[in-house]
């Protein structure tokens, strides 16, 4: 096969002295998958900001259909037939599918273009519908489709501006199993129609069911290019990591012991203000962990925000160890040993512009062994942070480092740190290990589980469903609002059979919640 | 990048900043005046050159620095309020009428009562925009600049109608406050007064409660981001509250102050934006109360060397507000900065 795209020896040193890329080799040939790989910050960002001329390189040269190029800015990659479908969606909600997929872009008629030509707009639209066989109706409102459909929507935004070499940004991180399989066809069916693939993801299953070749990045390097076929899981998260990882937790059965919280019939509002957690109930025992799973939007957030005060419950009823906590404020129930991973650690679980020592004393900055008279205690303060930041192994320059600066890994131990350091008898945990890379998140399963094993009670919740089948002890799948199924995770249970749940193709009967 | 590191790329914009300001108000006076370097000299110079001088900077500086402090502590917690000016006259009205009607006893006790109800006063004004804001989401930027008429027409009226001193003219005052309790002057031969001890008093308070207390902490964290405070289990609504009562003491207090050391009694209309340079001196001072004592000694700087420039020179005072006005715009388009910076360290291009 020709050599469609080669990146040679890329370098990018950034004004502050980061050096993001340092000496990366990437060729990807016409009509294949090419899957690219490594942990966050790896360098793979960087990489495709370079390839589409949003970054200098510092050295090294990008040679494309075999001229040599640099692309200023992503206007001038797209008009050479690049494309790009970003992990976050790049979509108007308020606008039609059809008016997303040409906006910016659209056809016109009249004197001097002065009119869209909407007729053409809906026939050159439902063309490529057709052609790429990507089923979505391009009269709805993208506000209204679900986001496998969304997906669709900006892979279709891309081959309109005519894409050759499509690059997808983690496209299944939001999708359900079966909508990934449904993704991986239309993948499959870009490539018979002529187009190249470059594949970003951490999913290592993916990689090998879709790809034909592996770039495998570390630390700005590229480390090795694998044909999938020669290669297996073991290798290729041991050329991401640089040493042996454990793809699986290592888990022993739980012993639960007595009911730590018991919420019954709990019901809550979403932002906008319409029903949106409706009438759910379960247990969760001192030593075990529930998993709650589901498509993300179906009331998960609603539901960790209700447990730990942030919102308010329509009705129903949240019991901890003998405590009603619908009446009480956050700071309460965070006194009442309940540990909160948020799901969004940017926005919600750290402040960014703090110190690590201030992100960490959330918890203890008015106790009185942080005081002196009327002030807080620096000094016990920053020896505090020093010792979490050794017990969780958080790799910043000084406790005194802004959170902001660290990695996506390293934040989150930050978070993970405060919120187990309280010792907390219920731990909630939402998308604990989002967007962090292997060794964080072998670490942060760790942690988790050492929680439960010293007999807390954990409630995971996490879109990967991966992630909530490698840790949790009893599964419960959260659609609509509702919880429509609970499981004890045994090892028969399928990520296809809660993938129907999660789509709401199926549903318990309502005496198994519990 | 460390704290140490980001401030020092702070400071280095300010200064930058200042000496932008500086150099195209010198380029302006080069182009308008006949001996540009006499102007530039008795501009820059001059108010440095007399003890005379050097005190009118001070007293210039005392309200500024309680105004910077006051807008500091409010623009940290996230809340944009622009009611010190309003707060201000709250603050000296309140305290002249302590100042004025308060049976004479020791100027131990007048003096500090005064100053205590000067301050009790602005803050419960204070309160007012800070509950619409916490409670009701109304944006402070437009209560407070509505609120400060309310207090500037007010005041206004009550010194024009029941407190108005007998057999004053157009410009309407209360009876004067008694020598016992102005504020004495500090140095001999000049005018500077005590005020400033009260202004560092204040710099060292704001100071250490920002940043050495638990109140400062959680009105820092819910000024960075309030989503955070808010899992924390911090009440934001409450430390806004708190925040903007506190802003708006500070700037009550530069108002009796500013009664005390220079006007001896609430005089109608008095401040001449006061509550205003504060906006400026805490932008200047990166809302930090070091920088705020240090902007608002150098904005005093610039003010009297305005005056100066004009005794001295044939420039009218008018250019010193060019060059002020020019420090806000330099000082403010942090943005450009920050783009310069970024464009000027991004490595050239290699082919």
């Amino acid at each position: 096969m020709p050599v469609l795209l080669e990146m040679k020896n890329i370098h990018k040193v950034y004004p502050n002295g980061t050096a993001a890329n340092q000496g990366i080799d990437l060729t990807v040939h016409e009509g294949e998958i090419h899957a690219l790989v490594g942990e966050n910050g790896a360098g793979k960002s960087t990489l495709m900001k370079v390839l589409f001329g949003l970054e200098t390189p510092t050295a090294g040269t990008i040679r494309y259909e075999g001229r040599e190029v640099r692309f200023n800015g992503s206007r001038d990659a797209i008009r050479h037939g690049l494309g790009m479908v970003h992990q976050h969606f790049m979509l108007v909600p308020s606008l039609t599918v059809s008016e997303n997929i040409v906006l910016g872009e659209e056809p016109k008629r009249g004197p001097y273009k002065i009119f869209r030509d909407r007729s053409k707009e809906l026939k050159e639209v439902e063309r490529l519908i057709e052609t790429y066989g990507l089923k979505v109706n391009p009269h709805a409102k993208v506000e209204t489709i679900p986001v496998g459909q969304k997906q669709r929507v900006e892979i279709l935004k891309v081959l309109y501006r005519g894409a050759k070499l499509i690059i997808m940004d983690e496209p299944t991180a939001v999708l359900t199993p079966q909508e990934t399989d449904e993704l991986f066809q239309s993948v499959r069916a870009l490539v018979r129609q002529g187009h190249t693939i470059i594949f970003i993801t951490h999913k290592l299953r993916e990689v090998m069911e879709i790809s034909d070749r592996i770039t495998v990045l570390r630390a700005g390097r590229s480390i090795a290019t694998l044909l999938t076929r020669d290669t297996n899981q073991e290798e290729i998260s041991r050329l991401m990591v640089g040493r042996e990882v454990l793809l699986r937790v290592n888990k022993s059965p739980a012993q639960p012991k007595e009911v730590v919280l018991t919420v019954r019939n709990l019901s809550a509002k979403d932002d906008k203000g319409s029903p949106m957690l409706k009438n759910v109930s379960f247990d969760i025992r001192a030593g075990e962990i529930l998993g709650i799973a589901g498509v993300e939007g179906n009331g998960q957030t609603e539901l960790v925000e209700t447990l730990t005060g942030l919102r308010k419950a329509e009705s129903g009823e949240i019991r901890y160890m003998g405590r009603d906590l619908t009446s009480l404020s956050v700071a309460d129930i965070r006194r009442l040993r309940i540990g909160h991973i948020p799901e969004d650690r940017q926005t919600c679980g750290a402040c960014l512009t703090s110190t690590i020592v201030e992100n960490l004393v959330l918890d203890h900055y008015r106790s009185r062994e942080f005081r002196r008279g009327p002030f807080m205690n620096r000094s016990k303060m920053k020896a505090f942070a020093r010792e979490m930041m050794e017990t969780f192994d958080i790799r910043a320059q000084s406790e005194e480092t802004l959170a902001g600066s660290l990695s996506g890994g390293n934040l989150q131990k930050v978070v993970v740190a405060r919120e187990l350091s309280k010792n907390p008898k219920l731990l909630i945990a939402s998308q604990p290990t989002r967007g962090v890379d292997i060794g964080a998140i072998e670490f942060i399963h760790r942690e988790i589980l050492k929680q439960r094993d010293n007999g807390s009670a954990v409630l995971v919740v996490s879109a990967e469903l991966s992630e909530v089948m490698a840790l949790s002890d009893r599964i419960a799948v959260l659609y609509n609002g509702e919880i429509v199924a609970v499981m004890d995770n045994t090892p028969e249970l399928t990520e296809e059979e809660i993938g129907r749940y999660m789509l709401g193709v199926k549903k318990q009967g309502q005496e198994a919640a519990g | 990048m460390s704290t140490s590191r980001s401030f020092t790329l702070e400071l280095g914009g300010i200064l930058a900043a200042v000496a932008a300001a500086l150099l195209c108000g010198s380029v302006v006076i080069m182009l308008t005046s006949s001996e540009p370097f006499v102007a530039i000299r008795a501009m820059f110079v001059d108010p440095l050159t007399s003890m005379f001088n050097i005190g009118t900077i001070l007293n210039k500086a005392v309200p500024l620095i309680l105004t910077g402090l006051a807008l500091a502590v409010v623009f940290q917690t996230g809340v944009f309020s622009m009611g010190a000016e309003g707060q201000l006259y709250v603050g000296a009205f309140v305290g002249s009428l302590v100042g004025v009607y308060f049976p004479a006893v020791s100027p131990w006790i007048h003096l500090p009562l005064i100053l205590l109800s000067a301050i009790v006063g602005a803050a419960l004004f204070g309160a007012i925009p800070g509950l619409l804001k916490a409670y009701l989401n109304a944006d402070e930027i437009v209560t407070t600049l509505m609120l400060n008429f309310v207090a500037i027409l007010t005041t206004s009226y009550l010194v024009n109608n029941p407190f108005k001193a007998e057999g004053v003219g157009g410009f309407a005052r209360m009876e004067y406050i008694s020598k016992d309790v102005l504020l004495a002057k500090l140095i001999p031969g000049t005018n500077a007064h005590a005020g400033i001890l009260i202004s560092l008093a204040a710099v060292l308070a704001v100071y250490l409660l920002m940043y050495k207390t638990p109140i400062g902490y959680e009105m820092r964290l819910v000024g960075k981001n309030a989503n955070f405070a808010k899992y924390g289990g911090i009440h934001t609504r409450k430390v806004i509250v708190i925040s903007v009562m506190l802003s708006a003491a500070l700037a009550g207090c530069a108002g009796i102050v500013e009664t005390l050391g220079i006007q001896q009694t609430f005089k109608d209309h008095f401040s001449t934006g006061l509550g205003f340079d504060g906006i400026i001196i805490a932008l200047l001072g990166r809302n930090h109360p070091a920088g705020v004592l240090v902007a608002a000694l150098f904005y005093a700087y610039i003010q009297v060397g305005a005056q100066t420039m004009q005794f001295g020179s044939d420039m009218p005072r008018e250019v010193a507000v060019i060059i002020q006005v020019l420090l806000v715009l330099f000082v403010t388009s942090q943005a450009i900065f920050a783009y310069i910076h970024q464009r000027l360290s991004r490595p050239k291009a290699v082919n």
